[in-house]
């Protein structure tokens, strides 16, 4: 009954515009004018709603960063995070610069120079080649200080010192994550898909000298300020550990092993009190894998060192965890 | 001689010619960067795709002559004839060589495939498609030779198939010296 | 040349070889795609800022399989997103804008008779149209539609075992594209051949309007991009139907172990950016070109900087062959590779500036005319600002790691082709409506589709921004999983807000188009007092463009208030007067 209510209110309301245009074509041909035609008139007061609307789409914006910027991130918890904070504060105030100026003469041209009265007639400039060298160059010096900027940040945190990290897997496979220390010999044991059987969830070879002390564990913790190398694999399709807090993102693609490293800089406790009592480092999924790609998630916790070392104690290597039942 | 439909119909043979190109690009580049990976095998190049290649620069050799031909007013018939049996000759040798792969082994897919395999049947593959379209026009043209069709004035339909197949020819060296050197 | 051969309905309107009917062709089939592109985005808009809401529209749209009980199915969401990107993508702003707008104007702004083949051109719709009729079956397969992105990046598009649309919902995409990409191509060729070789007497390529340089130059970045496209999803295929490993490796997926090894998900990722990127610049180039037409014409001035506006076409197509991997920074690629990206990236954006600030100063002074083509043209430069701004920080590496795929790359990407691309293709259609029906469309309903959408369509995609730099990821069914986005429902509410009111006035433009055709005042010859070709032609469509002679052309196309002249507009056809010179 309703979609058929529906199909008559729709019905009505073209029925509706097409008389409206009906009655505005008649009148314009008993006054003899075209009513399609541009006037002066209509050109002076679209002048002067671009100009309102301009100026309130300005305002909106500023409105917009003003009520949302404290949605926004907190500052990065991690060492590189500072960085990328850093190249993208600079960043944006380039952007926001540039857009408060070239918005207000688009819409300030737009305003003045409609074609009335006043206005009757352009101003032929085909061309300036002063003008074009400026607004060439300019803009190149302006986005080859970007580029260095931007280059400088990436080698830093592509190129980190991994020696002293401590290398963790992660193991992404719909829908969830999974982590795992490389243990006091800080180098996984080997692992290889055809392995996975059972409770071997993750295809580690058990036989490996290496894979002995690995903790594979399903929350991961961290110790503040103590360097962490990521490696990334995947069982199926292509996920993305995704660390917003700590500006960290990476592919995981199967039949490959991806990786990042990164320093946490900041405690869960110290991001609580920061931010309210609910916080929590968490790990997303970042590219679609399916129907829960919207929920495929892990905390990570970030310690002091001495709750990192009790932490770690407590857990069991593989040969207890990849082999029972858990 | 250069009519505004000669330009155009040359010009759109070579701009889709470019297309062609760029889809075996595309192609080519993938064995690029599968080739580097591991599990990358080196397969012995069937000595009939070695036959093909004789066959598709020979029958473009004729079509050189045949244009040469009827420039000067003579039938280009027997050339246009010439390339077309070696055309299909061509054809023949593809499918013998992928009857060759078989033979030692080298599938398509399933039991007995390896990425090199799959690409080199793929890219060859690829490429007799599109030896297909040039053989239907190299059909054509020869009809139209036998009825003498074509004149030293107008032989518009002989230059497109011979740039089309001369294409096809250039193509299938450089993809077999390609595909030569890649599972080699 | 007037034809004397007997026109059926058959020959007229559906297999027509006339450039200009084809050209409408592909618009109305653009346009109807967009409606139904537009209702996806409003039926994953619903789920997403009421999520767990039960809404009956989507029930009666979908079904009680995909919508059970009015509340949207995870897996429906992701192929409502992803069928939403490719037929925005593709068959509105890359066929409905270039198809259209290309095959219009070429031989009439060149001054041809027709394009090159007739025949290619006619073949090039109706492959087009082939493929949309099997990409919309696709949506009614048991398994639905293809739902892996419209980027289907394998494994998740290659296995039916990830995700249901990865079946026969996938496979047809994929016939689908391919055949898109053959019409493409066939419409691609005839561009280049036509506008290189069919232009009448004295049009030499510096007298050429900026729409066709940009066509021109969409057409090259299409002839050689597609093809690749076209050999990913041939090795897609394969993967799919035959068994091959060209993309797929190491593999468990439900419960099963894959024999697939040695793929890589990575070559797809590379093969499908080297089209993606070049891509969105087909998106933008037309539009470019059509903005730069409609302003010149309004503001009764030259465009600014004709040469220069050329040369950053040309620069923006060369780079965006080398800048593709800005889509692939945290693929995992060497890092090195990643630096190269960046750094050809960033070069984009000068041509890009050169250009708006070109706009500027074209508006500068000038005398201008507010037709809703000439706002939607302002609208054009002002969301082209906007969303290329936002580039320079998803194409710098360092801080794409914390942008990639959350809502501020959706925010960015719909602005400058939501916004700017379709703003430039609204421009197009209001202007040269006369040409193509010898009707105007209604003033005041274009007003009112102008602003409404302006001020809808930032409403919905500049809140994006922030969803993003909260760390958003895109594609989410809800965003309701994780606590730290709880504070964001108030900014989706009002996007969705927006959205729908967007949506819905674009049914205002729909309802002018279709009503103006039939009714519409009629139009004089050059009723925007124009300077190029295509307005010397009589109202009346006919073969062959013009009923004698094809005229010849003596100057550029932008002698708009030139000192001296008697008209505040002189026509490319007229000869130069005696002492005047040509710019």
């Amino acid at each position: 009954m309703t979609n058929i209510l529906i199909a008559l209110v729709l019905i009505l309301l073209v029925a509706t515009l097409v008389q409206v245009l009906r009655v505005s074509e008649l009148l314009s041909e008993l006054k003899k004018q075209d009513v399609n035609e541009v006037t002066d008139k209509d050109n002076a007061i679209q002048g002067k709603i671009l100009l309102i609307v301009g100026t309130l789409f300005l305002g909106s914006v500023v409105w917009q960063f003003v009520n949302w910027i404290p949605l926004m991130l907190p500052p990065a918890s991690s060492a590189h995070g500072a960085v990328i904070d850093s190249l993208m504060q600079f960043t944006m105030l380039l952007i926001i610069f540039v857009f408060f100026i070239t918005q207000p003469i688009l819409f300030w041209y737009g305003y003045k120079y409609n074609k009335n009265k006043k206005n009757p007639v352009a101003f032929f400039f085909p061309h300036n080649n002063k003008l074009e060298v400026i607004w060439t160059v300019v803009p190149t010096i302006v986005l080859t200080a970007v580029i260095l900027y931007g280059l400088s940040a990436w080698d830093q945190i592509t190129n980190a010192d991994t020696s002293e990290s401590q290398v963790i897997e992660l193991y992404a496979k719909q829908f969830d994550w999974t982590a795992r220390y490389a243990g006091e010999d800080n180098t996984l044991g080997y692992s290889n898909y055809k392995l996975v059987k059972g409770p071997n969830q993750l295809g580690v070879d058990l036989t490996d000298e290496f894979a002995q002390d690995d903790v594979v564990i399903k929350e991961v913790h961290l110790a503040v300020n103590k360097p962490v190398l990521l490696k990334m694999r995947s069982r199926d399709v292509i996920h993305s550990a995704f660390l917003p807090h700590f500006r960290v993102q990476m592919n995981c693609v199967p039949g490959m092993i991806t990786q990042f490293a990164f320093t946490p800089t900041q405690t869960t406790a110290e991001m609580k009190i920061q931010e309210g009592e609910d916080f929590e480092f968490v790990l997303l999924c970042n590219k679609i894998c399916g129907s829960a790609h919207y929920n495929m998630q892990m905390k990570f916790v970030v310690e002091t060192e001495e709750e990192y070392a009790a932490w770690m104690a407590s857990q069991k290597t593989v040969n207890n965890t990849l082999t029972k039942k858990q | 001689m250069s009519t505004s439909k000669n330009n155009t119909s040359k010009q759109l043979l070579w701009v889709g010619m470019a297309g062609i190109s760029m889809f075996f690009a595309g192609l080519t580049s993938a064995v690029i960067v599968r080739s580097a990976e591991h599990g990358w095998n080196s397969i012995d190049m069937p000595i009939w795709f070695w036959y093909s290649t004789f066959a598709i620069v020979a029958s473009s050799i004729l079509l050189i002559i045949a244009q040469y031909q009827v420039k000067r007013g003579n039938s280009p018939t027997i050339y246009v004839v010439g390339a077309l049996a070696l055309g299909l000759f061509f054809a023949y040798c593809q499918l013998m060589g992928w009857d060759q792969l078989t033979a030692m082994g080298m599938y398509f897919i399933g039991e007995g495939s390896n990425p090199a395999s799959s690409f080199l049947y793929v890219i060859t593959f690829a490429h007799l498609m599109h030896v297909i379209g040039g053989l239907i026009a190299l059909l054509v043209t020869t009809i139209k030779a036998v009825q003498s069709k074509y004149t030293k004035e107008n032989y518009l339909g002989i230059e497109l198939t011979s740039i089309y197949w001369h294409y096809l020819d250039l193509l299938w060296v450089y993809l077999f010296v390609f595909l030569l050197y890649s599972v080699k | 040349m007037s034809d004397h051969h007997k026109e059926t309905f058959i020959s007229k309107y559906v297999f027509s070889l006339d450039h200009k009917m084809i050209a409408k062709q592909f618009l109305i089939t653009g346009m109807l795609m967009g409606i139904i592109g537009m209702l996806m985005s409003i039926m994953f808009r619903l789920q997403l800022s009421n999520p767990g809401e039960s809404f009956a529209v989507l029930e009666w749209f979908l079904g009680s399989k995909w919508a059970p009980g009015g509340i949207l199915d995870p897996n429906m969401y992701l192929s409502l997103v992803t069928m939403h990107g490719t037929i925005l993508v593709f068959w509105v702003l890359t066929a409905g804008l270039t198809g259209t707008f290309a095959n219009f104007l070429i031989p009439l702004q060149i001054g041809a008779r027709d394009m090159a083949s007739g025949f290619m051109n006619m073949l090039s719709y109706w492959f087009f149209f082939v493929a949309t009729i099997i990409l919309l079956c696709s949506l009614f397969v048991e398994t639905g539609p293809a739902s892996a992105g419209w980027t289907i990046y394998p494994p998740l598009s290659a296995l039916p075992q990830a995700i249901p649309g990865s079946g026969l919902g996938q496979d047809l995409w994929l016939v689908s594209i391919a055949l898109f990409i053959v019409s493409s191509l066939l419409g691609g060729l005839n561009y280049i051949v036509t506008i290189l070789n069919l232009r009448t007497k004295g049009m030499s390529m510096s007298r050429l309007p900026l729409t066709m340089w940009a066509i021109l130059i969409t057409a090259i970045l299409g002839v050689l991009s597609f093809p690749v496209l076209l050999s990913a999803a041939l090795l897609l295929i394969m993967d799919r139907s035959f068994g091959t490993s060209f993309y797929l490796s190491d593999i468990i997926i439900g419960g099963e172990t894959l024999h697939n090894t040695g793929g890589s998900p990575v070559l797809f990722e590379h093969l499908f950016w080297f089209l993606g990127h070049p891509e969105v610049y087909i998106i933008l180039l037309p539009s470019l070109g059509i903005v730069s037409e409609v302003m010149s014409i309004n503001t009764r001035k030259p465009i600014f900087g004709y040469k220069a506006m050329v040369g950053a076409m040309l620069a923006i197509a060369f780079l965006s062959f080398i800048v593709w991997g800005h889509h692939m920074f945290i693929t995992g690629m060497d890092p090195f590779l990643g630096s190269v990206f960046t750094f050809t990236t960033l070069l984009i954006a000068i041509p890009s500036a050169v250009k708006v600030f070109n706009y500027l100063a074209t508006l500068w002074k000038g005398s201008i005319r507010f037709t809703p083509a000439m706002l939607f043209t302002i609208g054009f430069v002002s969301t082209f600002i906007t969303g290329g701004l936002t580039g320079l920080i998803l194409g710098d590496s360092a801080l794409d790691i914390n942008v990639h795929d959350t809502y501020f790359v959706v925010g960015h990407f719909h602005i400058v082709m939501g916004l700017s691309a379709i703003y430039g293709m609204f421009s197009g259609v209001y202007h040269w409506f006369p040409k193509m029906y010898g009707r105007m469309m209604n003033k005041q309903l274009g007003y009112l589709h102008f602003w409404v959408t302006f001020i809808a369509a930032y409403g919905v995609f500049f809140p994006m921004h922030f969803l993003g730099l909260a760390g958003l990821p895109r594609r989410y069914y809800t965003n309701s999983a994780f606590p730290m986005f709880d504070n964001l429902t108030d900014i989706n509410t009002i996007i969705t807000f927006f959205a729908i009111i967007g949506g819905l006035v674009q049914l205002v433009f729909v309802f002018n188009f279709f009503y103006s055709i039939f009714k519409g005042t009629k139009a004089s010859t050059n009723p925007w007092e124009a300077n190029t070709l295509e307005w010397t032609t009589p109202i009346e469509r006919i073969h062959g463009n013009w009923p004698g002679e094809i005229p010849s052309v003596h100057r550029w196309p932008y002698d708009y208030s030139k000192p001296g002249a008697d008209e505040d507009f002189i026509m490319q056809t007229e000869p130069l007067k005696e002492g005047e010179t040509e710019h």
